[in-house]
């Protein structure tokens, strides 16, 4: 049993339908856990297709940005309240949510995120905290609905979890700033 | 250096792809939202206002045309609600009144319709209506008793109804404008009540929105 087998299974779980559908009940479970979770699942499959086509990946992705730029093309393109709704409303929409994220975002940050330079990663981590407190501002402060399938509350929901992930972030990006490990060894 | 041209190869096709996908799926980059794309599709595919008996505050009932050779202005409510329906209706009562009354009940009729039928009777819906001083002739209020036509008519006009655990619904909320041959020819924001009421005005003198 290897981790890909692992990522195999927790996408079947996640695509189940009674799963699928609990998770899509909740804006901010759709969202901050069900997504997470496919990227997770994907990047655990990474494995496999890493040992089965390692020259693709040496050759087309050896620095790491256009892997890292599909995972941030992927997942904006998610956060986007349309999305979110038509995958409640459109099969296909669907389909490409349980496709896209675990296999075009999950596998491509694996497969980046170790040939990035800390400066790379930094300004990706940078950048998603600041479109997270975009994203929860937008979404806690917002005077419209912005999804049809969802309740105001819901979406205020999400704007605070969009929030607190950006402060779990600004943690992570100053804890790296602050303490050099080396000195606790 | 080959290594290098295959990476610069790979981020021109992922950003390719990427503004591909952003494109096809805002359309155009024209609707971000489901709300957007809604509306949107509605104008483009002005769909027929289908064939549904309502019931009115007077216990009158009759379907779409009614109303024929008039347009009708339309809004979907429910009277149990205190949030945005009283504002929607209160809005509606504005474009009323701004219509010239040579047009009212002649050339456009308003008319509100619940799609909470089980709570909003005809006596219900009349009371409700003095509360906006509805004349129940050329503004009136009526609920569709049958569910499988009620849905036919919100899911053509793409009107989304959640129920909540309080006996409330989630919806959204739109000035509808039907033409005389019962076909949706626009949907309009209903805060903006003046320029509603122009377009409405201006379709009313020319026949048409151009």
């Amino acid at each position: 049993m290897n981790q890909s087998f692992y990522g195999l299974l927790l996408l079947i779980f996640l695509v189940a339908p009674p799963v699928a559908h609990f998770m899509e009940s909740h804006m901010v479970i759709h969202m901050h856990m069900q997504m997470p979770m496919l990227v997770i699942a994907g990047m655990l499959m990474a494995r496999f297709f890493q040992k089965r086509f390692p020259t693709f990946f040496e050759k087309w992705n050896s620095n790491g940005i256009p892997g890292i730029l599909l995972f941030v093309i992927i997942v904006v393109y998610w956060m986007l309240p349309r999305t979110m709704d038509e995958a409640l409303t459109t099969n296909s929409v669907e389909v490409f949510k349980f496709i896209s994220l675990p296999f075009l975002a999950g596998v491509s940050l694996r497969d980046s995120w170790k040939k990035l330079s800390s400066l790379g990663k930094n300004i990706i981590i940078i950048g998603f905290t600041v479109l997270f407190i975009g994203l929860g501002w937008l979404y806690i402060w917002s005077p419209v609905q912005l999804c049809n399938n969802y309740l105001i509350i819901e979406q205020v929901t999400l704007g605070w979890g969009f929030l607190l992930t950006a402060i779990g972030m600004i943690v992570y990006l100053g804890y790296n700033f602050f303490i050099d490990p080396s000195a606790y060894e | 250096m080959i290594k290098n041209r295959h990476n610069k190869i790979a981020v021109f096709i992922v950003l390719f792809f990427g503004l591909g996908l952003f494109f096809i799926g805002t359309d155009g980059f024209s609707a971000f939202t489901a709300e957007k794309a809604r509306v949107n599709k509605l104008l483009n595919d002005k769909p027929k206002f289908p064939e549904v008996t309502l019931e009115d505050s007077t216990g009158r009932k009759y379907s779409i045309s009614e109303f024929e050779d008039k347009y009708v202005f339309i809004t979907f409510l429910y009277t149990s609600c205190t949030t945005v329906c009283p504002e929607l209706e209160y809005n509606m009562k504005q474009v009323y009144d701004k219509v010239p009354s040579k047009y009212i009940g002649e050339d456009i009729v308003f008319l509100s319709i619940s799609f909470d039928p089980e709570r909003d009777d005809p006596a219900t819906l009349n009371k409700y209506k003095d509360f906006f001083k509805s004349d129940g002739e050329t503004w009136r209020m009526a609920r569709i008793n049958d569910k499988a036509e009620l849905k036919s008519l919100l899911d053509s006009f793409g009107v989304i109804v959640i129920p909540d655990e309080y006996g409330n619904f989630a919806h959204n909320s739109a000035f509808y404008l039907v033409d005389k041959k019962g076909s949706l020819a626009n949907v309009m924001d209903y805060k903006e009540i003046d320029e509603a009421a122009k377009t409405v005005v201006n379709i009313l003198e020319n026949g048409s929105e151009e």
